[in-house]
């Protein structure tokens, strides 16, 4: 966890919510389909990761018939919305050969791209566009970003395995197959970014009006830089010029949203939001180092996005593959060395708390989103939301058999409330069939994929 | 990875050979200079045609070229082009698995024998005179974090922790060169914010940096205003952007103050705007160059600002100063005795402490020190205040051999180290260091000074709990030696899975000790191990002990393929010492690897064999060092890379 995290005192948000944020605001694209006609919420597609697997016996349901009634320990905080999951059990990995010494850097970075790196070009980055970001390519000029990448900890893990890019080990979002995305890790900056305040009560970040037009003139001239340029170091622009595009378009939505937010503010309601809709939901940003209240206000977070439609796409990495500890759960065991448990019970016992911690934060965020209206039904309802481990078994670096969970019914499209015991299929195909879940239109599968998961979606 | 032999990084059976054999592969690679290059060439294009070709042939291609790409390995693109860098990494897992006798696999019924083994080993390390002479790509590069809070410092004297909401990042090898709107966005808010702290809001009378920004007065009416920006626009890039900027980059920021002006300005405001679109400009967040490149050049020099700039982020993190640049602006920077001068110079600012900072940290891998968790109930004394002492011990003895500009070897076997009250209680030294304050203390006890005996480098390879001898081994290989350790195969039985009664009342040394009664694990524990358990008399933080957590004596003996032996942290440290070769060797690669945020390759090799040259001459100084990293090859050129419908080494 990042020291600055350390915050002073313990601030809340009460009341700027309703003012920074308005749900389902139609500041771009969304105009057009909220007039006049009936009004579908548009599916939110979100991932939380947790590395080194799994103890097999506690996260399996025993069977389908008992998942609901009588879910395994690790499950235990999602009760109230199993009726809104789905498990699925079979799904492999993507076969990690010629890096096999390096396992931890690969569960990462494969588990959204379901590719491996360029074994020619291993020492820089170089794999596939992730899941997360095909959608985000696809929705993100909707909303005010494209996408929100949140990690818990800094992507700064430095370790040199089949001397492979040792970005690897921290990132699994890949913006282009050369382009890893970093992520936030201040919850205070998330706050800012998703509204352009800060979590001092009131207090918003003014715009320059003349910003826009100013970073206009400023890609013009960059353009011209690009022209003079051998062709990698294009590359290098092409990737500033994307990004200060996506800058501008964040300023505008702000713009937007801050002009909705006087007019509502001044007693012109707003057009966008349904009666129906909850209230946004207050942001505690918590003192202290605690990880549960960390990422849980990184999970709230990610919720606001949703809710308020800032953003369609978030992946969230609650962990990486280093040496990470719990000492909330009451030991200081780095939660790597004790994957390779070889069943002592000891060690299994702490892998199981680890797990369970970490879904429970996931648990954290999905129920909220079952809490909140939207539209005719819930928050969740209308989103994919993705929890998992890029290797099955930590002991044995196996990866026949991924944990996933995936909660929320994607707007209609999962047949939720179940456990597929014999699933066929290997995790491209998975991102394969969420992608077409949330709507995204795939010109390709996704790395390794050959179909779809036919019997994870609804109307089968 | 790179080739053996070459980086001397080939593994841990590169260490089995370079620790059993006569002349170990450093001593191999002799000098080249370009004249008998060519010779070394047609010798090289001999050898591998005679020895390696055949070898690879008989033994390796059944499983490893035709049709088969066993573990993802097949050597036949690399046999028809040898010397490309893709080629090298082959190279490399041949070297490693072959001298270790992994490879060809014993159930194979063709064997080599030991000569051709030897003689095939040999060959491998003369294919780095098949690579082409190539200084590697320069890339546009961004600023670093750090590199970019210290150039906001430098521009305008602002705290550099302005910066610090930007995304955590590494630098160095392995630094991940790209650009989010995450990071865009912050650019343009941390322009803001630092525009807000260092202009005067508008209509109250000017700051005086705002002075020294844009002049100390408004232009008088009458005069051309534009023109007057024009100046300011001109000396905010040259400084901002670390070159002369062009015309049409002047344009550019102009156009922008008419924006500012067309929308009602005040003149400063304009100039605020004008001043924020070079803070969020490419050739503001990246090293640009000066010049065009001509058409149809394939490697060409640095120009002076490229190189000053370059010099100038690896040294102090932060931009050229005012003496860079006007060696830059007159064009002689380049030349090896300004450069030289310049390097001297610059090591003895204060700022060359973002040499440790930036490389220093990663190098000896403290970076993570002060967030690492360690058992609090075994290890109370673990505080804040005494990681932040084990960081600041390091730095201080890293700043001290390049200050005063000692042989790299004092590394390992320096006999002072700097203290203060906290930290010399790890040294039993508590009665005569006292107090908050870093002081240098000269050691009488052998077994400490140098990295070996350092407490933040012995905790930062421990476990939370207990010391790893593994891990310490490792340590020592790959940072300190330049070695490169394989990762343990896929599914290895872990320790534990011995007996639990049978090894209740071993050691950690004695139940360590059983990994090299599995063949597997015996070839790189026999040598990772002893190291690991010549340090054993240090605990976890780095207290000296003579017994274990289990109660048992510590037994720091050992010995070391060659038949080098020990029995105490001391005795380790005089062993790794005497391979000065290597330990030069290994500093000058990973400074060199960070100087060009990349991994060495191919010809790099050549490169480093010719510094080692000048270097071991030298004495192994750590000055002489630095100097010749920054007046390589490499470091004063880079390649163009050739147009868009070719990238190189299409296969």
């Amino acid at each position: 966890m990042r020291s600055n995290f350390l915050i002073d005192r313990r601030t809340c948000l009460k009341g700027v919510g309703a003012s920074l944020a308005l749900p389902l605001l139609e500041t771009m694209g969304w105009a057009e389909s909220a007039k006049g006609k009936s009004f579908q919420p548009p599916v939110r597609l979100g991932f939380m990761y947790m590395p080194h697997g799994v103890i097999m016996d506690q996260f399996w349901p025993k069977n389908p018939e008992s998942f609901l009634s009588a879910p395994p320990p690790a499950l235990e905080s999602l009760r109230p919305v199993l009726d809104r999951c789905l498990l699925m059990k079979g799904i492999s990995g993507v076969p990690i050969a010629p890096f096999n010494g390096a396992p931890h850097a690969l569960e990462l970075s494969t588990w959204l791209t379901a590719a491996l790196p360029d074994a020619a070009t291993r020492n820089q980055i170089n794999i596939a566009i992730s899941a997360d970001q095909i959608a985000a390519n696809y929705v993100g000029a909707l909303t005010s970003l494209p996408s929100l990448e949140l990690a818990t900890m800094p992507q700064t893990h430095k370790e040199n395995q089949e001397g492979l890019n040792e970005g690897y080990y921290s990132h699994c979002s890949f913006r282009s197959p050369t382009q890893a995305v970093p992520a936030e890790t201040n919850p205070r900056s998330v706050l800012n970014r998703l509204f352009g305040t800060s979590d001092k009560p009131g207090q918003v970040t003014a715009t320059d009006p003349l910003d826009r037009k100013m970073l206009d003139l400023v890609i013009g001239g960059a353009k011209d830089l690009r022209r003079k340029l051998p062709q990698d170091d294009q590359h290098k622009l092409d990737e500033y010029l994307d990004s200060v595009r996506a800058v501008e378009r964040r300023i505008a939505a702000i713009e937007s949203r801050q002009k909705e937010a006087a007019l509502e503010k001044a007693g012109v309601s707003s057009s966008k939001r349904h009666a129906s809709d909850s209230q946004p939901i207050e942001i505690k940003i918590p003192e202290g180092d605690k990880r549960s209240d960390y990422m849980q206000v990184m999970c709230d977070l990610n919720v606001l996005a949703f809710q308020t439609d800032t953003t369609r796409v978030s992946t969230y990495i609650g962990s990486t593959p280093n040496g990470v500890s719990y000492p909330e759960l009451g030991f200081k065991d780095e939660h790597h060395s004790q994957t390779h448990h070889n069943n002592e019970a000891e060690k299994v016992r702490k892998v199981a708390a680890i797990t369970k911690f970490n879904i429970d934060q996931f648990a954290h965020m999905v129920n909220q989103m079952a809490n909140l209206r939207e539209g005719d039904g819930t928050l969740l309802d209308n989103c994919i939301m993705v929890w998992g481990s890029g290797l099955e078994d930590g002991n044995k670096h196996s990866r026949g058999n991924l944990p996933f969970i995936v909660a929320g019914k994607g707007g209609g499209s999962l047949h939720t409330g179940r456990f597929l015991p014999d699933t066929k299929g290997n995790q491209g195909d998975l991102l394969t069939t969420l992608l077409a879940c949330a709507g995204v239109p795939l010109d390709r599968p996704i790395g390794i994929a050959t179909k779809q998961i036919t019997e994870m979606k609804a109307g089968i | 990875m790179t080739v053996p032999g070459i980086f001397s990084s080939g593994g841990i059976a590169l260490t089995l050979f370079a620790f059993a054999i006569a002349a170990p592969p450093e001593c191999l690679a002799e000098p080249a200079d370009d004249r008998d290059f060519a010779a070394l060439q047609a010798n090289a294009q001999k050898s591998f045609k005679d020895e390696v070709t055949p070898f690879v042939t008989t033994y390796c291609l059944d499983c490893h070229g035709n049709k088969k790409s066993k573990g993802g390995l097949n050597f036949q693109p690399a046999l028809k082009h040898p010397g490309d860098s893709a080629s090298s990494k082959r190279w490399m897992q041949a070297f490693v698995n072959v001298s270790a006798h992994d490879m060809p696999p014993e159930e194979e019924d063709k064997q080599p024998t030991e000569e051709e083994r030897q003689k095939f080993l040999d060959s491998i390390g003369q294919i780095k005179f098949l690579s082409p002479k190539d200084p590697g790509p320069f890339v546009i590069r961004r600023l670093t974090k750090v590199e970019y809070g210290n150039t906001l410092h430098g521009l305008f004297g602002v705290d550099p922790a302005v910066a610090q909401e930007l995304p955590d990042e590494v630098f160095g090898e392995g630094y991940l060169n790209t650009l989010s709107p995450l990071q865009s966005e912050q650019y343009l808010a941390i322009a803001n914010e630092v525009l807000d702290r260092i202009l005067a809001p508008q209509d109250a009378p000017p700051t005086a940096v705002q002075q020294r920004l844009f002049g100390a007065e408004m232009p008088k009416p009458g005069t051309d205003i534009r023109a007057e920006a024009k100046k300011v626009a001109r000396s905010l890039a040259r400084n901002a952007y670390r070159r002369p900027p062009s015309e049409e980059e002047l344009e550019v920021l102009l156009g922008v103050f008419d924006l500012g002006r067309a929308n009602h300005l005040p003149y400063p405001s304009a100039l605020r705007l004008m001043l924020k679109a070079v803070l969020v400009s490419p050739q503001f967040l990246y090293i640009t160059p000066a010049k065009e490149t001509g058409t149809g050049q394939t490697i060409v020099p640095l120009d002076d600002h490229q190189l000053a700039s370059r010099l100038s982020y690896l040294l102090w993190a932060t931009m050229p100063d005012a003496e860079l640049s006007a060696l830059a602006d007159g064009g002689t920077l380049h030349e090896p005795t300004v450069l030289k001068a310049q390097v001297k110079r610059m090591l003895l600012d204060p700022r060359s402490r973002a040499l440790f900072d930036g490389f220093g940290t990663q190098w000896l891998g403290l970076g993570d020190l002060q967030s690492k968790t360690f058992d609090t109930a075994k290890f109370p004394q673990m505080t804040s205040a005494l990681r932040m002492a084990m960081v600041e011990e390091a730095r201080l003895f890293f700043d001290s051999i390049v200050r005063e500009n000692r042989s790299v070897v004092s590394f390992v076997d320096g006999d002072y180290t700097f203290l203060n009250g906290t930290l010399a209680a790890l040294y039993g030294l508590e009665k005569t260091v006292t107090g908050p304050k870093m002081r240098r203390v000269t050691l009488t006890n052998a077994n400490r000074g140098g990295i070996l005996g350092m407490p933040g480098i012995l905790a930062t390879t421990s476990f939370p709990n207990r010391t790893s001898p593994v891990r310490r081994g490792v340590w020592v290989l790959e940072q300190v030696l330049g070695e490169r350790v394989p990762p343990p195969p896929p599914n290895v039985p872990a320790l534990e899975k011995q007996d639990q009664k049978k090894v209740a009342n071993l050691t950690l040394r004695q139940r360590t000790e059983l990994h090299r009664t599995n063949t597997v694990c015996a070839n790189c524990h026999k040598i990772l191990d002893p190291i690991g358990f010549g340090l054993e008399n240090f605990d976890a933080i780095g207290r000296w002990r003579d017994q274990d957590d289990t109660g048992g004596a510590i037994d720091a003996a050992g010995e070391l393929p060659g038949g080098k032996h020990f029995s105490s942290p001391r005795e380790l440290k005089a062993i790794i010492a005497g391979r000065k070769d290597a330990l030069a060797r290994n500093l000058t690669e990973k400074l060199l690897a960070y100087a060009l945020c990349r991994q060495l390759e191919g010809h790099d090799e050549i490169v480093v064999d010719r510094l080692m040259a000048t270097v071991a001459k030298d004495g192994y100084r750590m000055q002489t060092v630095i100097s010749e990293v920054v007046t390589s090859y490499p470091f004063l050129n880079r390649r163009i890379p050739e147009t868009a419908t070719s990238p190189s080494h299409a296969k």
